[in-house]
């Protein structure tokens, strides 16, 4: 696997900017025939984000270009559209977010065209999202003052204009992408797509793979949402956090291990009376050295969803 | 009772007020300058104490500003003789400030109870003691924790409406007379703050919680909780009482547009 510094070669042609040099951290990776993925830091959403914490991914046809989440700042989405601009000069097509989650959607802003004439991408997400996205705004904005300070700066919340209700087939030209939406799983905006032409699929936050997968919609519809992809015609997996594989099935088995292993856990603290503070100490606990920041992940995830299961 | 707590409800609008002067520096840790405003607005030239008897228990670090769990506690001997009837729960930084108001009575023992409140951003816990001749006591635990008050998920009113008000209690057997005794209360409910925007209609929409909680046990009065919007969905108490005999342990919950919901649970020593 190649890993291209995009960016590097910019400073002897345009000159040296502050911008550019920024620029020069964003790595991006070819996976598969104009397939292109950058791995933002395993870095939790409360400790020293930087706005660039998941997987970006971009895809090249013949006609065009489809963006798969933008990253958590105008930053970082500015970062991958000089990345593009490297690989490319076709003109971005499609700017698909996977779900709402902040450290996905908050680049978009950098894709709209920069001058009224130029051709404006569609912007696609899970017909929920829209309304997600507005729920979650102001919450959101704080977080990325808090964090990000001045590279949240013009980070503009685009909303999509072309919704997936079940499936939706996206032409790049000479290669088409599917693109699924999901019922409430890892949050009640997901969306995974597939490339027809190279069988790999992106799976969204759907899939973590070494980091902890994170719940905040329905842990029982997470697990039957990843249970569901293991019959997917894909080939290899990109996942919406950790590196790319062609062992997807098995990284779609260790991330169901965990939930289940979470979800019983959980249900039988409810069941003993045991707390939900003693069960954030005590659950998933055979599941700790499997993964990335277990300890906040996992005592987040039995945060969000013992409360919901005591009414089970 | 709940006229009392409207009338600090608008207390709350000064103290908000106050407050967002403050609010310019959103990168510090919980802000102690945010207090001393409130503690006016809500007990204007009153003296206040600080003291150890009353505990406040929670993580350093929230995992979820939605629904951080908390335990409070009045230690009686280290009290030496004060005895706390009201307890006022503040989340100092949160739009709404006050999470609950606890009336508490003898039976109650050495008070304990845990809850789960909101926090909007890094705050204070502050639990004001207040005797029978009005003398006030402060505790106060600083909890960093970020946004948990808007509604993340929109609902469907309908299944939000039926479900409302659905009672679960449990009490920790085996029960003896005279020991305390771990109860648990459980009601469903969505908790509106009245803050969160309308989308449709680019107003608020409107406040929908539950605003009191009777507990008696075996006739007599156990404690009463004015309830606030800063208590987090789907509220939850797990207290200790003293049963002197065997009995029912009753809770009436009532909603801020008047609905009441009930349910009783026997106790068998
Ligand atoms: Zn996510």
């Amino acid at each position: 696997m190649r890993i291209l510094m995009i960016t590097m070669s910019l400073f002897s042609i345009i000159g040296c900017s502050h911008a550019e040099v920024q620029h020069s951290n964003f790595a991006v990776e070819s996976v598969a025939d104009g397939i292109y993925v950058h791995h933002g830091e395993h870095l939790d959403i409360d400790t020293g984000y930087q706005g660039d914490i998941c997987n970006i991914s971009f895809i090249v046809g013949s006609k065009g270009v489809a963006v798969i989440d933008t990253g958590g700042s105008l930053k970082v989405g500015q970062q991958l559209q000089s990345a593009i601009r490297k690989v490319t000069p076709l003109p971005v097509l499609y700017v698909i977010n996977t779900h709402v989650h902040p450290d996905h959607i908050y680049g978009n802003a950098a894709f709209l065209p920069k001058n009224p004439s130029d051709p404006k991408p569609e912007f696609v997400g899970h017909e929920k999202l829209a309304n997600a996205m507005d729920v979650r705004s102001e919450q959101y904005a704080k977080l990325n003052e808090r964090f990000l300070h001045d590279d949240a700066i013009g980070s503009e919340l685009i909303k999509p204009t072309l919704v997936v209700k079940t499936t939706l087939e996206l032409d790049l030209g000479d290669r088409v992408l599917v693109l699924n939406a999901h019922p409430l799983a890892h949050t009640n905006t997901d969306i995974t797509l597939i490339d027809r032409k190279t069988g790999t699929l992106f799976a969204g936050d759907l899939l973590f793979i070494a980091r902890t997968p994170v719940v905040e919609g329905d842990i029982k519809g997470l697990i039957a949402e990843i249970i569901k992809l293991k019959s997917s015609p894909a080939t290899q997996v990109v996942p919406g956090h950790g590196p790319v594989t062609k062992d997807w099935v098995v990284a779609l088995s260790n991330a169901e291990r965990y939930l289940t292993v979470l979800l019983n856990d959980v249900r039988a603290s409810i069941k003993g009376n045991v707390s939900m503070e003693k069960t954030m100490d005590t659950a998933a606990e055979s599941e700790r050295n499997h993964w990335k920041l277990f300890e906040i992940a996992n005592r987040r995830n039995v945060n969000t969803i013992y409360p919901v299961l005591e009414w089970e | 009772m709940a006229m009392q707590f409207q009338r600090w409800f608008s207390k709350v609008v000064v103290a908000v007020g106050l407050s967002l002067s403050f609010a310019a520096n959103t990168y510090a840790e919980a802000d102690p300058k945010l207090w001393p405003v409130m503690q006016e607005a809500f007990f204007a030239k009153r003296e206040m104490k600080d003291v150890d008897f009353i505990k406040i228990e929670a993580p350093r670090r929230a995992e979820s500003g939605a629904q951080v769990p908390v335990t409070y506690s009045i230690d009686n001997a280290a009290a030496n003789g004060v005895v706390i009837k009201k307890l006022y729960a503040f989340v100092d930084a949160n739009p709404i400030p006050i999470t609950a108001i606890y009336h508490l009575t003898d039976t109650l023992g050495n008070f304990q109870l845990s809850t789960r409140i909101r926090f909007e951003t890094d705050a204070f816990v502050r639990l004001v003691g207040e005797t029978a001749d009005g003398s006030l006591y402060l505790a106060s635990r600083e909890i960093r924790a970020a946004g948990g008050c808007g509604g993340m998920v929109e609902n469907n009113e309908s299944e939000i409406r039926a479900a409302a008000g659905r009672i679960k209690m449990n009490v920790e057997t085996p029960v003896k007379v005279g020991t305390p005794t771990t109860a648990t209360f459980n009601i469903k409910h969505i908790m509106r703050t009245g803050l969160q925007r309308d989308l449709v209609s680019q107003g608020y929409v409107p406040a929908f919680y539950i605003n009191k909680v009777d507990f008696v046990y075996g006739g007599k009065p156990l404690m009463t909780v004015d309830v606030g919007v800063g208590t987090a969905e789907d509220p939850y108490f797990k207290f200790s009482f003293i049963p002197a005999s065997a009995g029912n342990l009753e809770a009436v919950a009532t909603d801020n547009e008047g609905k009441t919901f009930s349910q009783q649970y026997e106790v068998k020593i």
